[in-house]
């Protein structure tokens, strides 16, 4: 098993979504957070003093998939995402070792 | 714990004082006074009888708690302001007193004739009185409602760490500010108000006549009416007092704008109660409630007297000057200006808010400046509804272009301190100008709050979360200024007792400003607006530096960082479901 794991514009989200849907997975989750990248933040105006935003918000997508799908479903994130332009974000992939469904105790793919 | 007991003993102390000064004052003014109905209302014939004993006599007027005298043929008048009653002429050195006494003797035989006329005009007069009543309440109501505008203005404007203690000092503010004014305030202001400024359109209060410092043109302090009591436990006195203490309310909240995410509760409550009782209703004496201020021109000779028509000084910059002098006494906010000196914003957190509760202050200014007139029976009302409007609309639209200009991107926030800079600016002059004026006064206001804000946080360093000194203070002191270059004669003849018959040679004229050839009005207004701008600060920054050298007015710095809610109130004013640490 692998989980899946993207930080992406959150306008993309709905795209991304269609995307993930036409491949077939079970389930995501969603949150809303902040960070930057090697963009930065940038600057804005305030009452005429101006700040920094140092972190820009971000959703990331959290997807766990059997390992066969693992590749299909970045293929299918990295077409929602995509815009071209700096701070369409980033798409990590890890093993993970156990999962559970908390109903019926069942585990590994089973549990998927 | 020792602190908590400190403010605890503080705020017990003010209240403590507030009712011995109830025990002593309130029924020492409750004079046997008889029910007013327990007598014939009126008697039948219009004119005493010739053999009356001189007006050094008079006795002293009852007041009418129960509403059943109010209201007679003595306030019935046509469009020009003639009355009905003519009343009989005493002066005989004045030249035309054969033709005064031949109008009299003239009135006085139809009157003989015609009792039943008599009797329709006392049922006129009486409407008359019942629709200004209804104007003035209903205008209350609605400057009333300017406080719900202000706490959403005010809230969004700051850090949600600090939204509910926001919430709270306007909701504190109404209640303890009223408190005072019931206590003092109005008697200050208002306790004279019949000796030069009667309110006619009310039925002129005759029970509010003295002064409790000066007399005659020289009034410093009203001292009739402490506790609403005596002479203001009247319907006339009432209907005033609901309309005058939501103004003073206003002066209330607008400290809050400057002071908020930094000042403690105990000491935010001695601000309201000494705006409430002393720095508004002395200077409110001084121009509304027939004071010194108002009174130069018949005193003196200057022009109209001060003339502020519903109170760009005696509401607005009181409050933005008062809330100078608590800002500058505070310091800024921690982290409100870098190591470099560089300001440092703290972006609104519900720019919702912020809008929302603009346009709830300018439906409420509906009430503010139409209302000022005390009565829809001044028809001028329409002219000042859509001044106010004009003002207002222009003067947003200033803000937006310059910051357009200035910064690249209009600021939502700079755009609603423009719109309540035009409100404010328009708030004297209102009655006094014309709609092209208006628009000329809504554009300078809203040049003065984009510099007056900028000018404050870059050069004098003074820190205003919400703009209230550059709204209220600076764009204020325009309002009052501006009336003595703009107004232009149309309205407002005899204003404070200047000028019934003639002014500058011409029948009729009313306040006149540069443009239209006073002059002396535009010194007169310039002095007075300048007088009430040192009055407020230093009034404010005497006391308040005191008390602050007893105990300092700011939260620790902890407390500050962290945000008021919890230390000050307990609570969050947005607590997260889950973590808030409450059971669910």
């Amino acid at each position: 098993m692998k989980m899946v794991e993207a930080i992406v514009k959150p306008f993309k989200l709905d795209e991304i979504k269609d995307a993930l849907t036409k491949v077939g997975i079970q389930g995501m989750t969603v949150g809303e957070v902040r960070g930057f990248g090697r963009q930065k933040g940038h600057t804005e105006l305030y009452r005429g003093a101006e700040y920094s935003v140092d972190f820009l918000p971000k959703v990331k997508i959290q997807i766990l998939v059997p390992d066969e799908k693992a590749a299909q479903v970045v293929e299918a994130i990295v077409q929602g995402a995509r815009t071209g332009k700096i701070g369409d974000g980033k798409i990590f992939v890890a093993p993970v070792e156990e999962v559970i469904r908390i109903r019926t105790g069942e585990r590994g793919a089973d549990a998927i | 714990m020792k602190q908590e007991k400190l403010h605890c003993r503080l705020v017990s102390l003010v209240i403590g004082l507030g009712m011995a000064l109830f025990a002593t004052l309130c029924f020492a003014e409750e004079a046997p006074a008889p029910p007013a109905g327990s007598e014939p209302a009126k008697v039948e014939a219009p004119a005493p009888p010739a053999a009356t004993p001189p007006a050094a006599a008079t006795p002293e007027p009852k007041p009418d708690p129960g509403g059943i005298v109010t209201g007679d043929r003595s306030n019935v008048f046509n469009a020009a302001g003639d009355p009905f009653v003519i009343s009989e002429p005493t002066d005989k050195s004045d030249p035309d007193y054969a033709k005064k006494r031949k109008e009299f003797e003239e009135f006085q035989a139809q009157a003989a004739k015609e009792p039943l006329t008599l009797r329709l005009a006392d049922a006129v007069g009486r409407v008359r009185i019942a629709t200004n009543f209804t104007w003035t309440l209903a205008t209350g109501y609605l400057v009333l409602f300017m406080q719900a505008g202000f706490a959403l203005l005010t809230c969004g404007l700051v850090r949600k760490k600090n939204a509910a203690h926001l919430m709270m000092l306007n909701f504190a503010a109404y209640v303890f500010a009223f408190l005072a004014y019931y206590v003092c305030g109005y008697a200050f202001q208002f306790g004279a108000v019949a000796v030069n400024a009667a309110p006619g359109n009310l039925g002129g209060t005759p029970t509010l006549n003295q002064f409790l410092l000066g007399s005659g043109g020289w009034g410093f302090l009203g001292g009739r009416g402490f506790f609403l009591s005596g002479p203001a436990y009247d319907v006339g006195s009432n209907a005033l007092t609901l309309f005058e203490v939501v103004f003073m309310e206003t002066a209330g909240y607008i400290i809050v704008g400057a002071i908020c995410e930094r000042i403690t509760f105990w000491g935010f409550i001695l601000c309201e109660l000494f705006i409430g009782a002393l720095v508004y209703p002395i200077f409110g004496c001084w121009v509304w409630g027939g004071g010194w201020l108002s009174q130069l021109g018949a005193t003196m000779n200057f022009a109209h007297g001060y003339v502020d028509f519903a109170g760009s000084t005696v509401v607005h910059a009181v409050g933005g000057f008062t809330a100078m002098a608590l800002a500058v006494i505070l310091g800024p906010r921690i982290g409100k200006y870098g190591a470099d000196g560089k300001p440092r914003p703290f972006p609104a957190h519900n720019i919702a808010f912020v809008v929302i509760g603009t346009f709830i202050l300018l439906f409420g200014w509906m009430g503010f400046n139409p209302g000022s007139t005390l009565g829809s029976s001044d028809l001028r009302i329409s002219v000042i509804a859509v001044n106010t409007n004009l003002a207002a609309v222009a003067a947003s639209a200033t803000a937006m272009i310059f910051w357009y200009f200035m910064f690249g991107k209009p600021d939502i926030s700079m755009a609603c301190n423009g719109m309540l800079a035009g409100l404010v600016a328009i708030t004297a002059p209102c009655a006094f100008v014309s709609p092209n004026s208006a628009v000329i006064i809504g554009i300078l206001a809203g040049i003065v709050v984009c510099l007056g804000v900028l000018f404050n946080e870059r050069i004098i360093k003074v820190d205003d979360p919400c703009g209230a000194i550059a709204v209220h203070g600076y764009a204020g002191w325009l309002g009052a200024v501006s009336v003595g270059i703009f107004a232009d004669g149309t309205f407002g003849a005899g204003w404070n007792g200047v000028g019934a018959t003639t002014y500058l040679g011409k029948a009729g004229l009313g306040v006149t400003g540069l443009l239209y050839g006073d002059t002396s009005q535009f010194w007169m207004q310039l002095g007075g607006a300048t007088l009430c701008a040192i009055y407020a600060f230093g009034f404010t920054y005497l006391v308040f530096s005191l008390v602050n050298v007893v105990r300092p007015l700011r939260v620790d710095k902890e407390v500050e960082l962290e945000g008021l809610d919890i230390p000050e109130f307990g609570m969050l004013a947005y607590p997260e479901d889950a973590l808030s640490g409450v059971p669910r």
